[in-house]
Order: C-alpha cells, then sequence, then structure tokens
C-alpha cells in the first residue's frame, strides 16, 4: 500500500496539466474578485474570512481534480500496466488503497498551496495570526474530506462509464449537488451527504449552509444542525467514499474478465 | 517448478472456448509455445500468472493450486511475468518504475532493491537513459523495461509473452540468450512467433491450435514432422502449388521457393532437410497424423 501511495502521489504531483488547471482557475479567482480582494485582506473576522475562502476552494477546485483523478484506476488496464501490477504478490486491496490515497493526497497539494498560501497572506496583511489555525482547521474538516469524496468517486465511476462522460456528469452533479439552494429546486445541496462539507461548515465555522429547507424535497437529509450532525455528515461522506472503492474490484473484473 | 495442466478450458464470455480441454506438462528448464494468432498463448500464460480465471480444469504450479486465492499469491512470490500487451506508467522513470514493481514484488530492503534494479538496467542496456521519463522510450525500450521488471524478485518462474516482439537483432539474441542461461534451476515459459527463437533455447516445446494441444514433445521431434517435405523448386512460372511456401528468394532464372509439401511439388524439386520452421509447418498440413498428438 505504501508502494502504491508513494508512485501515485508522485505520478500525480507531476502531472502539469493539474497544476495549470489550478493555477488557472485561482487566477481566474483571484481576477474575479480583484476588486474586493483589497477589503478582505483587511476584514478582521479571520474566522469568517477563512470560512468563506474554504466555501470557494470547496466549490470550483474539485471541479479540477474531480476531472484529473478520473482516469486514475482505470489508466491501469488502458496502458497495460495492469497486467504487470496484477502479477506481483502485493494485495490488490492494499494496491487500491494506495493509490486512492496517493492521489488523492496528491490532488490536495495544490488545494493547500492555494488555500493556506492565502491564509498566510490574509494573516500578515489583516495581522491576524489566528486564521491560520482556523484555515487548517477547516483544511482538515471541511476541504479534505471532499477531496476523499470525490476521490473516490473519480477514481471507481469510470469503470462504468467512459472517463469523459464521467467528468461531464460530474461537474454537473457538483454544481447541482453544492451550491444550488434547496429552496429553488430538488437537490442535494444543503444536506448531510453535500460534499462541500455544509453541515461542518455551519456549526463549526459559522457560515449558514445547512438544516432544513421548509418543503424541500430531501429534507430526510436536512436534520437540525448541531455537532452531532456535522460529525454524522462527515462521517457518511467517508463512508459512502469507503463504500464506492470497495465496488472497485468487482467493477474491474467485469471489464477484464 | 512444474506446471501440471489438466482439462483446462477457458471461455471468455460469448465466445468459442479459447482453450479447450488443456492437458500440458511443463517442466523445469525452459519450454517453448507455439501458435496460431488467437490459438490461446496469451489466455494460457494469464492464468498461468494468476490474472484470469479459467472457466474449468486444474493448474497446479510446484503443487500450488493457482485457482487458490493462496496459491496464487504462493505462485507470484516467484513469478516474473512479462505480458504480451505491455505498458508502462509515461510519467516515471525506467528506474523509478522498476523500483516501483520491486516494492510490489516484496524486496524491501531499499539499498538491495537499488542495486538489483541498477543491474537489471545494465543488463537490459538501458543504464545511460533510466533516468528518462519513460513517456519517450520507444517500443523495443519499453520492452526492455518489461523484460527488467520480470527479472526483478530472480524469479523461479518465467513467463515471457513474446518477449522478442519489436526488439532490434542484436538484443533479441542477447536477450534468447539470457532467458537460455536463467533457465537452469528455473522454469521459464516462452510464447512466441519467431520460430528460431525456440530453435535456440529451448528442448521442448508445445504447440498450440484453437485452444488445444496439437504438439509436444522436442525440438528435434517437431523438426522430423517435415522429414521428406521441405523441398527447393527454382522456376519463373507460376508459383508451385499444393503445400505451403516457406519462402521466395531471387536467383538466376526465376524465384526459388522452399515449400513444405507432402509430395514434392515438381518432378526437378530437390529435396532439403527441415528445420524447426518446417516443421511446425508441417503440423498444420493435412498428412500422416498417427502420432500427432503424442504426449
Ligand atoms: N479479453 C478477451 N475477451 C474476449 N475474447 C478474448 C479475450 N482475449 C482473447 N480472446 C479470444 O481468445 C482467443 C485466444 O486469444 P489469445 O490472446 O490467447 O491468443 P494468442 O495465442 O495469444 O494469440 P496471438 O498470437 O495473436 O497473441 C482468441 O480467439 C481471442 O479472440
Ligand atoms: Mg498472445
Amino acid at each position: 500500500m505504501s508502494a502504491a501511495f508513494r508512485y501515485e502521489f508522485l505520478m500525480q504531483v507531476r502531472k502539469r496539466s493539474m497544476w495549470l488547471a489550478n493555477g488557472a482557475i485561482v487566477l481566474l479567482l483571484g481576477l474575479l474578485s480583484a476588486r474586493s480582494l483589497g477589503d478582505v485582506l483587511d476584514d478582521p473576522a479571520a474566522k469568517a474570512t477563512m470560512a468563506s475562502t474554504a466555501v470557494l476552494v470547496n466549490l470550483i477546485l474539485p471541479v479540477g481534480y474531480g476531472c484529473f483523478l478520473a482516469d486514475r484506476l482505470v489508466r491501469d488496464d488502458r496502458l497495460g500496466v495492469a497486467a504487470i501490477l496484477d502479477a506481483t504478490p502485493a494485495s490488490a486491496a492494499g494496491r487500491l488503497a494506495g493509490k486512492y490515497l496517493g492521489s488523492c493526497a496528491a490532488a490536495a497539494v495544490p488545494l493547500a498551496i492555494v488555500y493556506f498560501g492565502f491564509a498566510a497572506l490574509y494573516a500578515a496583511t489583516a495581522g491576524r495570526p489566528v486564521a491560520l489555525g482556523w484555515a487548517a482547521a477547516l483544511f482538515a474538516v471541511v476541504i479534505l474530506p471532499a477531496v476523499l469524496f470525490v476521490g473516490a468517486f473519480a477514481l471507481v465511476v469510470p469503470l462504468l462509464i467512459p472517463a469523459p462522460l464521467f467528468r461531464v456528469l460530474f461537474v454537473g452533479y457538483w454544481f447541482w449537488g453544492n451550491a444550488i439552494s434547496p429552496a429553488a429546486m430538488p437537490t442535494l445541496a444543503s444536506s448531510l451527504v453535500t460534499p462541500i462539507g455544509s453541515y461542518p461548515l455551519e456549526v463549526f465555522f459559522g457560515v449558514d449552509l445547512a438544516g432544513p429547507e421548509p418543503g424541500a424535497l430531501f429534507n430526510f437529509l436536512r436534520p437540525e444542525a448541531t455537532a452531532a450532525t456535522a460529525l454524522l455528515s462527515i462521517g457518511v461522506l467517508l463512508a459512502l467514499a469507503t463504500l464506492v472503492l470497495s465496488a472497485a474490484p468487482a467493477l474491474r473484473a467485469r471489464i477484464t474478465r | 517448478m512444474r506446471i501440471e495442466i489438466s482439462g483446462l478450458t477457458k471461455t471468455y464470455k460469448g465466445k468459442v472456448p479459447a482453450l479447450d480441454g488443456l492437458d500440458l506438462l511443463v517442466p523445469t528448464g525452459m519450454f517453448g509455445l507455439l501458435g496460431a494468432n488467437g490459438a490461446g498463448k496469451t489466455t494460457l500464460m494469464r492464468i498461468l500468472a494468476g490474472l484470469l480465471r479459467p472457466t474449468s480444469g486444474d493448474v497446479r504450479i510446484g503443487g500450488n493450486d493457482v485457482t487458490s486465492r493462496a496459491g496464487r499469491q504462493a505462485v507470484q512470490r516467484v513469478l516474473g511475468y512479462l505480458p504480451q500487451d505491455l505498458g508502462v506508467y509515461p510519467d516515471l522513470s525506467a528506474r523509478e518504475f522498476l523500483d516501483y514493481v520491486g516494492l510490489l514484488k516484496g524486496i524491501d530492503d531499499r539499498a538491495t532493491r537499488r542495486r538489483r534494479v541498477g543491474e537489471l538496467l545494465e543488463v537490459v542496456a538501458l543504464t545511460s537513459e533510466a533516468d528518462r521519463r519513460l513517456r519517450g522510450y520507444s517500443g523495443g525500450m519499453r520492452r526492455r523495461v518489461g523484460i527488467a521488471q520480470a527479472l526483478l524478485a530472480d524469479p523461479r518462474l518465467l513467463i515471457v509473452d513474446e518477449p522478442t516482439a519489436g526488439l532490434d537483432p542484436e538484443e533479441r539474441i542477447r536477450f534468447r540468450t539470457l532467458l537460455s542461461q536463467l533457465a537452469g534451476e528455473r522454469t521459464v515459459l516462452l510464447s512466441t512467433h519467431i520460430v528460431d527463437d525456440i530453435a535456440q533455447t529451448c528442448r521442448e516445446l508445445a504447440v498450440l491450435a484453437k485452444g488445444r494441444l496439437v504438439f509436444r514433445g522436442t525440438v528435434e521431434d517437431l523438426t522430423r514432422r517435415a522429414d521428406r517435405r521441405v523441398w527447393s523448386v527454382v522456376t519463373a512460372g507460376p508459383a508451385p502449388s499444393g503445400g505451403t511456401i516457406v519462402s521466395a528468394l531471387p536467383v538466376e532464372g526465376g524465384l526459388r521457393y522452399r515449400v513444405v509439401a507432402a509430395t514434392a511439388p515438381t518432378l526437378d524439386a530437390e529435396s532439403l532437410s527441415p528445420n524447426l520452421e518446417d516443421g511446425y509447418l508441417a503440423l498444420s498440413q493435412p498428412g500422416p497424423v498417427e502420432d500427432a498428438m503424442r504426449p
């Protein structure tokens, strides 16, 4: 597992396109918000600033890494490397776990650079070093679970449908399932299974994103926002990721046997 | 390490069997596998390497049942496998790729692994290119990386599926010599379309056709199948019919054909002594078949 982790991390981190895409998105966001950036950097509300930045990072950047991670598992068969790896005595489950965690870790590197880079800039200009602490907490509780959730689907779903189709569907799902208000149309947003982390964002960081919406569909997935439901939400996201991953061996066997 | 195969059948979804009740014993040493495209060689090798589950039948390698999880792992611990459709990660260098496979093969000690990778890069003559990304490698160079990974953990069982395809003549000869040298105590199962590679390295071989065993014996046995069946005919006219043309060489007065045929194709045909390739071709011709299935 550690071998797969190490090399999957290395290969993903080396992908120039990943850096270019992340760079482009961040640049775009920067330009779009350039006028307000000055105000933001002076804003003394460190927690709120870090939280709203985390929402932005978590809303936009997964579109990039979800697409990048989509080839990680299927390409082993496509490239013809799978035959070599599968003929080694290393456990297949361990290799899958290593691949998953390694490529997710690599996908998280640019996020960390962008997010902590901004946090450091803010901490310095606003004179609020506490922002770095909030940033670390948000990264762990909100940004990483999203990476793990998206990573699992991005690895496994392309075993069922072509990776390009997955990317299109994923981007559609992402905005539908995260950004749309449940008052506007039926959506999974603002629920326990919302990968941008509506519950932890609301409960721990004071962003108003979660909880029941009168008259909306899927309200059974929107209990009152409390510390317990926030933790439950993170747990549900990680459990779904594990579940999806555990289906991978059977799905792969279906196409290779 | 012996390979004992009995009643082995593999049917891919909705297809005719790729392997059809195959019985075969592969002893320790070098063993060749011949057969036309689609004969089932790769299917057999993938089953032996634990990548594919047989539909039915029994496969034991050194006493281990490859259809069981434990047996498969035991085999894979001593296995070096070079797949026919070999691929590498384009974003790693040859050295990194080999290091990765070495880790998966359980060479945990870093220094040992480095030394072993270095040695094998030397063996496949890639030392000077070893730190370049594999993306830029030619087909033959990739195959050499594949050969190196197969040899990494000093395997007692080597399964190589068309290892010399795409290699330049020098590398091809170097590699098949290396295989013979390695054989000794090991079992090396070699499939190829280059009959000469088997003639130069193996004492025994098997021939598959449509998933069945059509020959198993020594190189001499198979060569002898073409005894008094190889002819040389020089003609400027139409090609001789009623046999398999092995070659056509321009000479003074037309073309010199080498023909494998049960009877002399022309009155002035000259009889030649057969080689392994002639024997292989004779196998697929109608003729005396009384001992075609000699075990
Ligand atoms: N993954 C697969 N799915 C379906 N059919 C397959 C698959 N792989 C092989 N076959 C079929 O099984 C038969 C045997 O194929 P196999 O690749 O074992 O032959 P081979 O002897 O290795 O041929 P070649 O010399 O061309 O490499 C062929 O008819 C082929 O079409
Ligand atoms: Mg083949």
